[in-house]
């Protein structure tokens, strides 16, 4: 067997180019299943930690959707959370929000602008200014997005004074949004946000934590009943019991259409990188028919013979196939820059890709290899 | 070593061989001599089981593998028979060492020691230091003593040698007849065709084969 594949990586290593541009469909096919995984991986393991916060057993959501687009101030109030935490079956009650930034006004001399505005993360790249954070407790400094610098701002933006609904704070950071990142226009420290904004922002969720004697499903349904009856924004929007697997269930389906497609597409490479693999094996074993004369006169069966041709198809596509692995991991760590989740390569998705070329070799390797078992000892021996 | 009875072959309405009768003792030397197309390439593909495709009976060790399977047939080329060649048939690409292990690596016997085996056999052709040279690194003698060494790493019982000096010039081909003969003095039984009647000398005994038939006026033996 070690002496096969010898043979095999010895005659490989003869028609590099040959060989490398064979490779070259198994590389790509490779590199499309490798990425494929590992953003189906990703998403999934996303969507199902994602599934766990939503839907743990004993709570049911309900929405408020506001019917004008501009309303970022309507949704569940003191009184409602009162009403919902009266059903029968509920333990209590949480107010949140879909979207936990605030609609605010700014202003620089005469410019004025509208922007959004959250508290600051853990940690942030600033491409003006020091720093990546705010401290908790600081009220007079901010950072802003270099879109919103450049609008308000005619020159630099650091240090000048920006006043937010009638409060004036510094400029000490700008950073920039990324194409595909969402990011606020400002940031602001914690103490500040609770203080001067976390009031203007809607409660249009409210989670309610069910006894668990009671079901769900009742709860969910009664509490949309007692908001359409007595919640106090009803005539601004619409209540409903929200679904958080519904949205990432469509979401998966267009995920699903993409992967089809693009499973199709680094299919049909694979089939063309088989039907070269095939045309290179046929021109090696045309080539070395003199090889095989040999070695079947010195007692080589016909069965030595195609286990040789075929390891070395095998060995041509993993070899390609390794590279595609090699690639779709660089691929995956750039697509990684863009995606809103994280795409990981998993074991699985190396095991598969190895399998796959393996399968290659081992289907388009079979014929040429059959056919130089095959051939006549004695036209063999008459070869130079 | 052989017998062969009344072995005929055709393709398609040409005769290539006819009614062949041959015997071989073990540890003889025998040449077959004839022109080109009398059928002497034939008959040494069939005696080297390399083609099976005749009429008539042959026993080798008085075996008969006329119906014996591909597979069963290798292994008997590989264990029993050892083939060299006009042309050598080296792999180019392959260095010595590599080319004369060839038949071990097919052969179904353990072999712990296939170094030992390869080493031994290139020293008895005279070849030491070149182990790591390629064909194409060496004369045409040395290329067939690689050849030679091929043929026999296996301890064969028989070799088979077509041509063998065919291509060499009559300096070098006696060193190559050199090496046969101390092979078969030493108990290996040797069939080599050859057209040329000083080489043929070397063999104890010369049959003759013209239009695919064989004469056994038989030049007998000197050595």
């Amino acid at each position: 067997m070690l002496d096969k594949v010898m043979i095999a990586l010895k005659s490989i290593g003869k028609n590099k180019n040959r060989n490398f541009l064979t490779m070259l469909g198994i590389i790509i096919g490779i590199t499309s299943v490798i990425c494929i995984l590992a953003i189906g991986d990703g998403f999934t393991s996303v969507e199902t930690k994602g599934l766990q916060d939503h839907n743990t057993k004993n709570r049911v959501t309900l929405a408020f959707t506001p019917s004008s687009d501009d309303d970022t101030t309507s949704g569940f109030t003191r009184n409602d959370l009162s009403v919902l935490e009266g059903i029968k079956g509920v333990d209590h009650v949480k107010l949140t929000s879909s979207n936990p930034e605030a609609s605010v006004t700014v202003q620089h001399q005469t410019k004025k602008a509208s922007a959004n505005l959250n508290k600051i993360p853990k940690k942030l790249k600033l491409s003006e200014g020091f720093g990546s954070t705010l401290d908790a407790d600081d009220t007079s400094n901010i950072f802003i997005s270099k879109d919103l610098a450049d609008k308000i701002f005619k020159d630099k933006a650091l240090n000048k004074r920006l006043v937010i609904n009638d409060n004036v704070f510094v400029v000490s950071g700008v950073y920039k949004i990324g194409d595909f990142n969402y990011r606020p226009d400002i940031y602001v420290s914690k103490t500040t946000f609770k203080q001067l904004f976390a009031s203007q922002i809607s409660q249009d969720e409210a989670k309610i934590y069910v006894q668990s004697s009671a079901s769900k499903k009742v709860v969910g349904k009664s509490a949309l009943n007692e908001m359409k009856k007595f919640g106090e924004d009803d005539k601004l929007g619409k209540y409903e019991v929200s679904h958080p697997d519904q949205i990432t269930k469509s979401f998966t389906k267009t995920l699903n259409n993409i992967t089809y497609f693009v499973a199709f597409v680094a299919g049909i490479s694979l089939l063309i990188a088989g039907i070269g693999v095939m045309n290179v094996m046929y021109i090696t074993v045309s080539e070395r028919r003199k090889e095989i004369g040999i070695r079947r006169a010195f007692g080589a069966t016909s069965g030595d013979i195609r286990n040789q041709f075929l390891i070395e198809s095998i060995i041509l596509c993993v070899i390609g196939g390794l590279i595609g692995i090699a690639l779709g991991y660089g691929l995956v760590s750039i697509i990684n820059h863009f995606l809103p989740f994280k795409a990981v390569v998993t074991a699985y998705a190396i095991i598969m890709s190895l399998s796959v070329s393996t399968a290659v070799g081992l289907i388009f390797g079979f014929i040429p290899s059959n056919k130089a078992a095959k051939s006549s000892l004695v036209g063999l021996l008459k070869e130079e | 070593m052989l017998k062969v009875n009344d072995i005929g072959k055709k393709y398609g309405k040409f005769v290539a061989l006819e009614n062949i009768d041959l015997e071989v003792a073990d540890g003889e030397f025998l040449a077959i001599m004839g022109p080109s197309g009398s059928g002497k390439s034939t008959l040494i593909n069939i005696l080297g089981l390399l083609d099976q495709n005749y009429t008539g009976e042959y026993l080798l060790k008085e075996k008969s593998y006329k119906d014996a399977n591909d597979n069963y047939l290798s292994k008997i080329r590989g264990d029993q028979l050892g083939f060299v060649f006009q042309n050598f048939k080296l792999l180019t690409t392959y260095s010595v060492y590599e080319n004369i292990e060839i038949p071990l690596i097919y052969s179904k016997q353990k072999q712990t020691n296939k170094r030992e085996l390869v080493e031994s056999v290139i020293k008895q052709v005279g070849l030491e230091g070149k182990e790591k040279n390629l064909p194409s690194e060496l004369s045409g003698g040395q290329q067939q003593r690689v050849a030679i060494a091929r043929a026999i790493v296996n301890r064969p019982n028989l070799i088979i040698a077509d041509e063998p000096t065919g291509a060499l010039d009559s300096k070098t081909s006696k060193e190559i007849m050199n090496i046969f003969t101390d092979l078969n003095e030493s108990g290996t039984t040797i069939i080599m065709v050859t057209h040329d009647s000083e080489v043929a000398d070397y063999a104890m005994r010369t049959v003759f084969i013209r239009d695919g038939r064989l004469y056994n006026n038989e030049k007998s033996v000197k050595r």
